[in-house]
């Protein structure tokens, strides 16, 4: 199981299978660079592989005023 | 994905400059997009003390950083809008990322002059975020020109930009559309207005902070709902989503080959005239100006006599 935190939003999201960050980004519907992507603390490139265990933040980057 | 320029793991991936980098060259990647604006636009004179706005938020945080780190002496000033649960925790993460960095920060409190934003909200007929706008404008100008700064650095990225060249030119606002860039050339009281971030996109920003470690502000301004200029960033997002650059393509090409074409474009009529606000003294198309407009009215709604 893979947890989502996205913007600080609780609960998280879980996802049974996702092999790539492309396919999280897919999933929320966020263009390539719509997001920060984080895991432990690292930036992930669309490429990366995402793993069950991984905690990932989804952070949002567009501005609201 | 490898970085394109030390064959690294990537941590950034860029689709619009056709590479990625690890998080020290994109450090490199950023601050020469920063420096090449600079030098192209003539933004910073040598020695010249330069004030940022900042108001917490990702973009003038990052600001801060990267022209300190490019060498250059930086403070800033952060305009207190006086917004219940919004504006003293942002001011406090303002104040003390600034003071943690060694940076001097100014505080302006509008509150102060008779400009808390909730009470101009309810004195005004106009979408809030315009006129909050204007007062900000006024104040960022009007405390860097009193104290003696020549250079207002503000926090603007690309899409930022791209964004108000698209509105402007939704509406062929020719006035706009000459003066509109990253360099506004100082002039009597008014200060040059710069933006050294217009080459970097607010993912660049983003990424930039989140290497840095740069704690800033998140949450949205509780009255910014319905911005237009979110709906415009959207539109350019999926464009560049079907085509990588296509936003820098936009930007660039209009200063070069469309500004030129509204250069010294006219307001209409007897609007071009600048005259000294007969209350703060600053420049204004009117005998008063909009921001000492606004103030009588708020001051109007509560009863007081200015």
């Amino acid at each position: 199981m893979i947890t989502v935190t996205i913007d600080g939003k609780k609960p998280p999201l879980t996802y049974p299978k996702l092999k790539t960050v492309l396919q999280l980004l897919h999933n929320l519907n966020l263009r390539v660079n719509d997001a920060l992507i984080i895991r432990d603390g690292e930036l992930l490139t669309p490429d990366r592989h995402l793993w069950p265990g991984d905690e990932i933040t989804v952070r949002r980057v567009v501005s609201r005023g | 994905m490898k970085c394109k320029r030390c064959g690294e793991l990537a941590a950034v991936k860029l689709p619009s400059h056709h590479a990625g980098f690890c998080p020290t060259c994109f450090e490199v990647f950023f601050k020469r997009q920063v420096e090449t604006a600079i030098r192209r636009h003539a933004m910073i004179k040598p020695g010249e003390k330069v004030l940022v706005a900042v108001s917490g938020g990702k973009d003038s945080l990052a600001l801060m950083r990267v022209l300190s780190d490019l060498g250059h002496d930086v403070d800033g000033l952060h305009v207190h809008l006086g917004i219940p649960d919004s504006s003293d925790p942002v001011c406090e993460r303002t104040e003390s990322y600034c003071r943690e960095n060694g940076f001097r920060l100014h505080v302006l409190r509008t509150a102060e002059v008779g400009l808390a934003i909730p009470e101009v909200k309810d004195s005004v007929h106009r979408p809030i975020c315009a006129v909050c706008g204007k007062i900000k404008r006024h104040y960022f100008n009007r405390f860097a020109y009193e104290n003696g700064y020549t250079a207002l650095a503000t926090g603007h990225n690309l899409d930022d930009e791209v964004a108000r060249l698209f509105a402007n030119t939704l509406r062929w606002d020719a006035k706009y559309l000459g003066t509109q860039g990253p360099t506004l050339p100082g002039e009597g009281r008014f200060v040059r207005k710069i933006k050294p971030l217009y080459r970097v996109t607010e993912f660049e920003t983003a990424a930039y902070c989140f290497l840095k470690a740069i704690n800033h502000w998140k949450a949205a301004c509780p009255y910014s709902g319905g911005a237009s200029f979110t709906g415009h960033k959207k539109l350019f997002a999926d464009l560049e989503d079907r085509s990588p650059g296509q936003k820098t393509a936009f930007y660039e090409a209009f200063l070069a080959q469309g500004r030129p074409q509204f250069a010294g474009a006219s307001r209409g009529e007897g609007q071009d005239t600048l005259y000294a606000c007969t209350q703060c003294g600053f420049p204004s198309s009117g005998e008063v100006c909009g921001v000492c407009r606004v103030r009588e009215l708020v001051a109007k709604r509560k009863g007081e006599v200015l």
